[in-house]
């Protein structure tokens, strides 16, 4: 909105949806789209500063990205693109009904257990993670993974893990096919053993 | 000193060597160009070099009455910015010719105050999306991967895509805005 006194700062009439504004940000808009977007920028300074919260929001989640705090499961390509920015990254492979000793030193900045299973004709899979003793704790619906793909990796908080005293860990991957019923996939035991300094249990 | 002049007035005050005109127009016109500046050469430098050549340019136009239409200032600073950035891309050295015109008497741009971020409220945010959700934007804002690349890891058209995207977006500004 063009505010009449050329000064931008009456509250916008018509402002860019945040999420547009995000398009915009990353690049992705078709050229029309953004030359209009930018002369709207131009003359309106309340779209102009909701721009700018929406570049902070990038930053901060490029940040958070980077500390390797966040549970998430990621791609080849995001693993490849954060270890050519110097990210020290740590992964485990495990096969369905394996196990694996793992740690973490004060040098990793990015934790990944990279789980196989057999995916096809799964409509949807669910990540489980559970305790020592097998019991559901926290369930990830829905992960982002498609039928043809052979394993997923997980990140796992490793700022939690930096805390975390020496445990075990079971995760599970479970899938649901076109009737909703839910099949094992597989189960995977991480055997944590702290290797920082710091208490010996929570 | 606040002018509150619109932008064909500011046009004609400094076309009649108006140096609070001026002065105005770079405090209306800085933020705009920056951010610009920042979407276009993604370097905060980068949109402060742009941001003082594209705003001598213009305020050299306007003192030589060179705009023609002075109603359309923002049309006119947008399109300096352009040609400047293009400029810049093809090694143009207007950056050395500007500095050499106006040498000491540049201005330099305003600070910008960046949005305060509550950065644990948005660790909190963005571990409450859906799994999707989380993975899309993290990808989408580590290093700016490509719609295709994050689709073809989900299996998604681009379009659909999109869509997991601006949910996202959406639910972390009103996570954000429920905690402020």
């Amino acid at each position: 909105m063009s505010n009449p006194n050329g000064g931008g700062t009456m509250k916008c009439t018509r402002p860019i949806d945040p999420a547009m504004l995000a398009d915009y940000w990353i690049g992705i808009m078709a050229a029309p789209e953004e030359e209009a977007v930018e002369m709207h920028l131009f003359e309106c300074d309340h779209c102009g500063d909701r721009l700018r919260q929406v570049i902070g929001l990038a930053g901060g989640i490029r940040k958070l990205a980077r500390e390797g705090s966040l549970r998430m499961i990621v791609s080849d390509v995001f693993l490849q693109r954060v270890a050519e920015s110097g990210i020290a990254v740590r992964e485990y492979r495990i096969p369905p009904g394996g196990s694996v000793e793992c740690t973490v030193t004060a040098e990793d900045d990015i934790l990944i257990g990279r789980v196989a299973a057999n995916l096809s004709g799964a409509k949807r899979v669910d990540m489980c993670i559970c305790n020592e003793n097998g019991i559901e704790q926290l369930r990830l619906r829905d992960i982002p993974v498609h039928s043809g793909r052979t394993s997923v990796a997980f990140q796992e908080s490793i700022t939690y893990l930096k805390s975390a005293p020496s445990m075990k860990m079971v995760m599970r991957l479970v899938g649901f096919d076109d009737e909703g019923s839910e099949q094992l996939l597989g189960e995977y035991t991480f055997n944590h053993t702290r290797s920082l300094p710091g208490p010996g249990a929570w | 000193m606040s002018i509150e002049l619109n932008d064909a007035e500011l046009v004609l005050q400094i076309g009649s060597g108006d140096q609070n005109a001026e002065a105005e127009l770079f405090r209306r016109m800085a933020p705009r160009v920056r951010l610009y500046g920042l979407r276009h050469l993604r370097d905060e430098a980068a949109a402060d070099d742009l941001t003082q050549m594209v705003l001598m340019t213009t305020i050299e136009a306007l003192r030589a009455r060179r705009l023609r239409e002075p109603e359309k200032l923002a049309h006119f600073v947008l399109g300096t910015c352009r040609v400047t950035v293009l400029d810049q891309r093809r090694g143009v050295q207007r950056k050395e010719r500007i500095l050499e015109r106006f040498g000491p008497d540049l201005v330099k741009p305003p600070a910008m105050s960046t949005p305060y971020l509550d950065h644990d409220q948005l660790t909190r945010c963005v571990q409450n999306l859906r799994e999707r959700e989380r993975t899309v934007v993290v990808m989408t804002f580590f290093d700016e991967q490509t719609g295709a690349d994050v689709a073809g890891f989900l299996g998604v058209s681009e379009a659909n895509l999109r869509v997991i995207r601006h949910r996202a977006i959406h639910e972390l500004r009103k996570c954000m805005e429920g905690a402020a």
